[in-house]
């Protein structure tokens, strides 16, 4: 599969994932009408856009730090297995999903062999998490029971990748066994969720609420938040991340209470706390896969504020107005669009300048 | 943020300083900080041909790799001779540790 095709089927598989996740609150996407493949988004929202979508891109990320072939069997086998389930071949999907999280795990054993050190185990732990939750998924568990296994795998890999950054700070080895515990009991409480949703899943909310703690105190962002440019603006996203990650900890433990705070529980921690990761990380991380040259400017603040701003409308007007979730989950759509079209204007000036730069060597 | 000899250079002197100064250009994206002063530099070797980088990452699924090798080859490029080949070379051993930080790095993350 070419670079371009691979790309497009990404993009394609976030797009539909959204419109899925639109249509749960109600807002069909204009010009879809009742097509299948909108009814199939809905049903498998989750699974598409952490399989799917987020999946492919870890997949190919990690493909391109070990540079072997056959890493990327990994993130062309979780799109296929997007397209699939898009098409309404739930099987052939499910897994399709479970071999590229099998084949994800190969890679990270490449890694930790490669340099075995904390990170790169809890990297690998991390894709156990998504090949267990998507055995669960393939296997047809309740339809809540790979949830916590699929947020685990997302939440792992930040993790490691956090942790491996606090080696620049001054940190004893209590710091580094502090987040295994927590990290622990996160998988403890998602093995658990499949038995008892509702201790597992207060269990659950625990451990993401202690993560955020453990985030905010000890995370480098908290240095570079006082750095400049691009390196300040993806502390600011990562903080804000950690917001919303404590949000969703408490919003899992309420639910375990029986408060109907399950788009919370889902919601800041997917889009509040992953995405805004996502975002702030993808000056660096899209050119490094994409091999497409950025320029970064203040505009990268619009669609992450509009990220966060929409996301608190959501959950928190919406919580007791039905109308402003649904009117929230838009404005997150539109935000994701806005992040879309910053990324396009943002390649767009590097080409404007640099090719300028060209012109003006060859005219001197 | 410099930091004096902060990696081994073997090879002309007169190339050093401006060698030294291309590589303190290339800055890790999310901590702000030169390659130098965070110590991925093991070592430059120059020769009458060929201008010699010894890199390491902090971590072995680090993706931006490939990146700042392409900053490093674009820094140098302007740096030495026309016509002198630039190569960067990748190493995972000795592993990278925080010892290896400027003084300045350090105090820059609250050390």
């Amino acid at each position: 599969m070419t670079k371009p095709l691979f790309g497009l089927c990404v993009l394609t598989l976030l797009l539909a994932a959204v419109a899925g996740g639109l249509l749960r609150v109600g807002v069909v996407l204009p010009g879809a009408g009742d097509a299948p493949w909108l009814g199939y988004a809905g049903e498998f929202h989750a699974a598409l856009m952490i399989g799917g979508f987020l999946g492919s891109v870890i997949g190919l990320e990690r493909a391109m730090a070990v540079k072997r072939r056959l890493a990327f069997i990994a993130p062309l086998a979780s799109v296929l297995g997007g397209l699939c389930l898009l098409r309404g071949q739930a099987a052939a999907g499910a897994w399709l999903l479970v071999a590229a999280a099998a084949a994800f795990v190969i890679v990270n054993l490449v890694v930790v062999r490669r340099q075995f050190a904390a990170h790169t185990v809890l990297l690998l732990v991390g894709a156990l998490a998504w090949l267990a939750g998507n055995l669960l998924f393939a296997t047809g568990a309740r339809p809540a029971a790979p949830l916590p296994w699929w947020f685990a795998f997302l939440v792992m890999t930040i993790a490691a990748e956090r942790l491996e950054m606090t080696r620049v700070m001054r940190r004893g080895p209590e710091v580094g066994l502090l987040l295994f515990a927590v990290l622990a009991l996160m998988l403890a409480s998602a093995a658990w969720f499949v038995a008892s949703p509702a201790s597992g899943g207060l269990l659950f909310g625990i451990a993401l609420t202690l993560l955020a703690a453990w985030f905010g105190w000890f995370d480098v962002a908290r240095r570079t938040i006082y750095a400049h440019g691009l390196a300040r603006y993806m502390a600011v996203a990562l903080l804000g991340g950690y917001a919303w990650l404590a949000v969703a900890g408490l919003a899992w433990i309420g639910m375990a209470f029986g408060l109907p705070l399950r788009d919370t529980a889902l919601h800041a921690l997917g889009l509040g706390f992953v995405v805004s990761m996502m975002m702030g990380h993808a000056p660096v991380i899209l050119p490094a896969i994409a091999r497409v040259k950025l320029t970064f400017g203040g505009w990268f603040y619009a669609p992450l504020i509009a990220l966060h701003v929409s996301l608190a409308l959501r959950l928190g007007v919406g919580y007791t107005d039905l109308s402003w979730r649904a009117r929230g989950a838009v404005f997150n759509a539109a935000a994701l669009a806005l992040f879309i079209a910053t990324i396009a204007g943002a390649a767009w000036a590097w080409r404007h300048q640099h090719g300028a730069v060209r012109v003006r060597e060859i005219h001197s | 943020m410099t930091s004096a000899s902060a990696f081994p250079f073997a090879g002309p002197a007169p190339l050093r300083r401006g060698i030294e100064a291309a590589l303190q250009r290339v800055v890790d994206p999310e901590l702000a900080l030169s390659i130098v002063d965070v110590g991925l530099v093991y070592g430059v070797t120059v020769t009458e041909t060929q201008a010699h980088v010894l890199l390491t990452m902090t971590s072995a699924a680090c993706p931006v790799v490939d990146l700042i090798i392409e900053d490093i080859e674009a820094e140098l490029d302007g740096a030495v001779p026309a016509g002198m080949t630039i190569q960067v070379e990748l190493t995972w051993a000795p592993p990278w540790s925080s010892d290896r930080m400027s003084e300045g790095a350090k105090r820059f993350m609250g050390w």
